[in-house]
């Protein structure tokens, strides 16, 4: 398809809007990379860094909702920028999401060195799953970036995978609650760090439904695999 | 679901195009266009300059027959009577096919006579049933109010809004079953053009319409249905959500996000 409109200022309206969404997904990126490294070093100034980048995506996330509210008034876009300009909305408000999670793991951390049962958990094993969520929403944004269908498809697969580990992680701590009720306070921060990992892969998954959203204009929240794979074929 | 039955059942056509040419001289105005036109439905013609909309709307009452060496092939059918038949009475077909067009054309007369001159034409009313005609039409295309004190005035003296309406009234007047409208607010200012979008919706109560815009915005505003269509070929048809959010020719999505060059 021609891929420039006749008014080459939309075309750069448009491409600056996503150009601006690529960036605040690198800094939500970031913050989750940071929250991740302060978990495994139980660092308190890497979990205080997470907290400072949270107050510049917010920021971020305003500002493309303005630019998007102007194209939107003046363009009265429709079909398939339409459904960018969307998309575009809803996956910053999951980035901000996925933000506000690396900045919930921040506090965990925080709280957990501040009562000093740190080493006695099995915080390591929360790297796994952490890394596969980081891994999965910078996946996202590339494939926002690129509006490839398959990558999407296969990103709501892998989200799975994530909430599998969850699973596995929870009864893992409840172990360890058992054998030793004085980490209980903390294994409970834990369980919230690896509920915002899990959350964090669910926001991927969500970017992934908006780019098959863009591309092949069909909805496919709240939709079994099978059905999802027979459209986008 | 019986909701959803009867509503399938319920859907009627006011008027099928099957296979219809049209020919300028030589030269080829609309090829093998296939649609339905649905009855108490709003459906908009959008498309580049020259692409036949127009021209499919001036065979639609056979507007086109007033000039020589224009011919249309193929079958319209209003209600199941093909109207290119070459028995079909034109007159009366324009009674029940009516058409607005681009620029608002009163007739120089008062505006009482402009609604009552076609009136006259069909019908034989008494002095208060002519009355209550005139009245009634210019209800319809909501010009009543600003008229009634002023009915003897003529309809030239009106603004380009107003006299828009008033070719609405004029129109709707002899009661046709299917109203035109040929780019029907190209003329006028965003706050009349509003006035017509808003009649629009009113008069789909009672009456089927066609429109022709280059406005695509208008399409989709006040259309269910929305046919695209491209060097006197309709290229895709559909309901007009459907068409704005997500097209499925090509040709439709460049149109209609300014992508066309």
């Amino acid at each position: 398809m021609s891929d420039k409109h006749l008014s080459s200022q939309f075309d750069s309206e448009l491409t600056s809007v996503s150009t601006r969404v690529m960036e605040m997904g690198g800094l939500v990126e970031s913050q989750i990379r940071t929250a991740v490294y302060a978990l495994a070093q139980f660092s308190a100034e890497a979990a205080t860094e997470v907290t400072d980048m949270e107050a510049r995506v917010n920021v971020m996330e305003v500002e493309i909702d303005k630019e998007l509210s102007s194209i939107i008034a003046r363009r009265q876009p429709t079909a398939r920028d339409l459904r960018l300009l969307i998309a575009i909305s809803k996956t910053t408000a999951n980035l901000e999401r996925a933000g506000d999670e690396a900045e919930k793991i921040a506090r965990m951390v925080r709280s957990i060195i501040d009562s000093g049962a740190a080493r006695a958990l099995p915080s390591s094993e929360l790297r796994i799953a952490a890394d596969l969520a980081s891994g999965l929403l910078r996946k996202a944004l590339d494939a926002f970036a690129r509006l490839d269908v398959n990558v999407a498809v296969s990103i709501l697969k892998e989200d799975d995978a994530i909430d599998k580990e969850f699973d596995g992680f929870v009864r893992k701590l409840i172990t360890y609650m058992m054998e030793d009720p004085r980490t209980i306070s903390s294994s409970l921060d834990l369980l919230f760090v690896a509920k915002a990992i899990e959350r964090i892969g669910d926001h991927a998954k969500n970017i992934a439904e908006f780019i098959i959203y863009v591309v092949k204009g069909a909805d496919v929240r709240h939709t079994s695999m099978e059905t999802i794979e027979s459209m986008v074929r | 679901m019986p909701d959803t039955a009867a509503a399938v059942q319920a859907k009627k056509n006011a008027l099928e195009l099957r296979k219809l040419y049209f020919f300028y001289g030589k030269f080829q105005g609309l090829k093998d266009v296939n649609l339905d036109i649905e009855e108490r439905k709003v459906t908009a013609f959008i498309g580049p300059s020259g692409c036949g909309k127009s021209t499919l709307l001036r065979t639609l009452n056979r507007m086109y027959s007033l000039y020589p060496g224009q011919r249309a092939e193929g079958q319209i059918n209003f209600y199941g009577q093909n109207i290119l038949d070459p028995k079909q009475d034109i007159n009366l077909l324009r009674a029940r096919i009516g058409m607005v067009f681009q620029k608002p054309t009163p007739f120089p007369m008062s505006i009482y006579d402009n609604i009552a001159f076609g009136v006259k034409l069909y019908e034989n009313l008494s002095k208060g049933e002519m009355d209550d005609r005139v009245e009634w039409a210019l209800s319809k295309a909501a010009l009543w109010n600003e008229v009634k004190d002023k009915l003897s005035q003529s309809g030239l003296s009106l603004s380009g809004g107003q006299q828009q309406r008033l070719c609405i009234a004029r129109s709707v007047a002899v009661k046709p079953s299917v109203l035109l409208l040929d780019e029907p607010t190209s003329a006028l200012d965003p706050i009349s053009t509003g006035k017509v979008e808003e009649l629009v919706h009113e008069l789909k109560q009672d009456y089927t319409i066609a429109i022709v815009t280059h406005n695509m915005q208008q399409a989709a505003r006040c259309s269910d249905y929305t046919a695209y269509m491209y060097l006197g070929e309709l290229i895709e048809f559909g309901e007009t959500d459907q068409i704005f959010l997500k097209p499925k020719r090509q040709e439709t999505e460049d149109y209609i996000t300014g992508r066309f060059g």
